[in-house]
């Protein structure tokens, strides 16, 4: 791969300086798992000074606080997917994480660089996007907290600027009563690229009177997306088989209303429909009966 | 861009070249090393032919940049011949007939061994999860998966 020049830096502080005295552009350099894929195609890089952070150790790990769990931005998906905290309350990003790439892969890969990357087919976008989690962003020491949704633009295009470094996700912590699916639709198990994903993130209270409703598709839009017209459909009633149906249909209806009418279209509206009544079904079980 | 000294250990060996770090860590094993176990099968992390142990963990070589090397541990295919695990492994291999064109096996062996070093008494299931990064196109995966679960059987006599 060619590159202009390589800056291996091991504090956050070292990468601003870094990326302040950089002549040129500046490509962050995470897992590498995307970069160096990216790299093989037309010299992308032969101008770029690459800051390698992978080796900056504040970056790496969980750790909580009373109502977040806070990722460090290089961890790596195997770490996330096998993270007791994370196990314990955001269990559907584990189980995200777990479902990225092959086990290389998940332990090189960072969830930071994935974020960064904005594929639309990243594994893990669907979890966070239902999590509501948000980003630490640091530019020249200054940080800020955005969304985790506000950074895309389209396509693997996110509106960070070349000095901004994500540095923690933030996950608000989920009680033990919140209920999650995660389902991943790839051509096989292992090493697949998401063709879709869906996730859903609930709670109910005793009554079985759904409080809080969030549910996704990865995979599948420009960039990650959640849907308030969608939660509503279920906030406030003991759901229903038809309620389910309901629910089904019109998330799956999103995808020729934002994504148009591709030549997949065909095959996602029903698989979107068919996981999405699948989720509902099992998440409500004791519901149904 | 202009080379720079990269130290790290090689196979329990400390090892010190000077390289262009936009290489990557595959390049550096079979050009610059001349080690040329480590295959390259797809080139972009996904047949797992060019898998290493990079810091204790199974990575694909062609994914990783040169300068990462830097400070690194890393055991290749070369390092698994004066090892207990990886001399058992291997001879599961052979006595198995889990290789055939062998084009895949460094890659496999070398899963096999950071799966046993973490986990000595894997089930089938855990053992087919370890390799699922890993690809083979001759002898299907159940000798394979039968010579890791036997060299396990056999390291843990």
């Amino acid at each position: 791969m060619k590159i202009r020049n390589y800056i291996q830096v091991k504090t956050v502080e070292a990468f601003h300086e870094a990326a302040k005295a950089a002549d040129g552009p500046i490509t962050i350099l995470a897992g590498g798992t995307d970069v160096l894929v990216n790299g093989r195609e037309d010299d992308v890089y032969k101008d770029c000074t690459v800051i390698d952070i992978f080796p900056v150790e504040a970056l790496h790990g969980v750790c909580e606080t009373e109502n977040m769990l806070l990722i460090g931005a290089c961890t790596t998906h195997e770490a996330i997917s096998h993270d007791p905290l994370v196990k314990q309350y955001a269990p559907i990003l584990a189980e995200a994480c777990g479902a990225v790439g092959s086990l290389q892969t998940r332990n090189r890969a960072t969830i930071g660089g994935n974020l960064a990357n904005a594929s639309p087919a990243a594994d893990t976008m669907s979890a966070l996007a239902v999590l509501h989690a948000e980003l630490v962003i640091e530019r020249d020491g200054e940080a800020r907290v955005e969304p985790m949704t506000a950074i895309f633009t389209k396509p693997y295009k996110t509106n960070l600027a070349q000095n901004d470094l994500i540095t923690t996700i933030r996950v608000p912590k989920q009680s033990p009563n919140v209920r999650y699916d995660y389902v991943k639709v790839g051509r096989r198990k292992v090493l697949s690229i998401s063709r879709m994903t869906v996730a859903t993130l609930l709670e109910m209270d005793n009554n079985g009177v759904v409080t809080r409703f969030d549910m996704t598709v990865g995979a599948t839009f420009p960039r990650p997306m959640l849907f308030p017209d969608i939660s509503a459909m279920l906030v406030g009633k003991r759901p229903s088989e038809q309620d389910i149906i309901g629910v089904a249909k019109a998330l799956s209806d999103k995808i020729p209303e934002i994504a148009g009418i591709r030549k997949s279209t065909i095959y996602k509206q029903p698989v979107c429909r068919n996981i999405s009544e699948r989720s509902l079904r099992k998440l409500f079980a004791d519901i149904l009966k | 861009m202009s080379n720079i000294k990269l130290s790290f250990i090689l196979n329990r060996k400390p090892y010190t070249v000077e390289t262009d770090p936009g290489k990557r860590m595959l390049d550096v094993l079979r050009e610059d090393l001349g080690l040329m176990g480590t295959k390259e099968g797809c080139g972009v992390g996904e047949c797992g032919a060019c898998t290493v142990i990079l810091n204790g963990k199974a990575v694909t070589s062609c994914l990783v940049l040169a300068g990462q090397m830097q400070d690194a541990e890393i055991l290749t295919i070369e390092g698994m011949r004066d090892d207990e695990i990886g001399r058992v492994i291997q001879e599961c291999f052979v006595e198995g007939d889990a290789v055939q064109c062998g084009f895949c096996t460094p890659g496999f062996i070398m899963s096999a061994y950071a799966l046993l070093m973490e986990n000595p008494t894997p089930t089938r299931d855990e053992i087919r999860h370890a390799i699922a990064g890993n690809l083979c196109r001759c002898t299907g995966y159940i000798p394979i998966t039968n010579a890791i679960e036997k060299a396990a059987k056999t390291l843990a006599k």
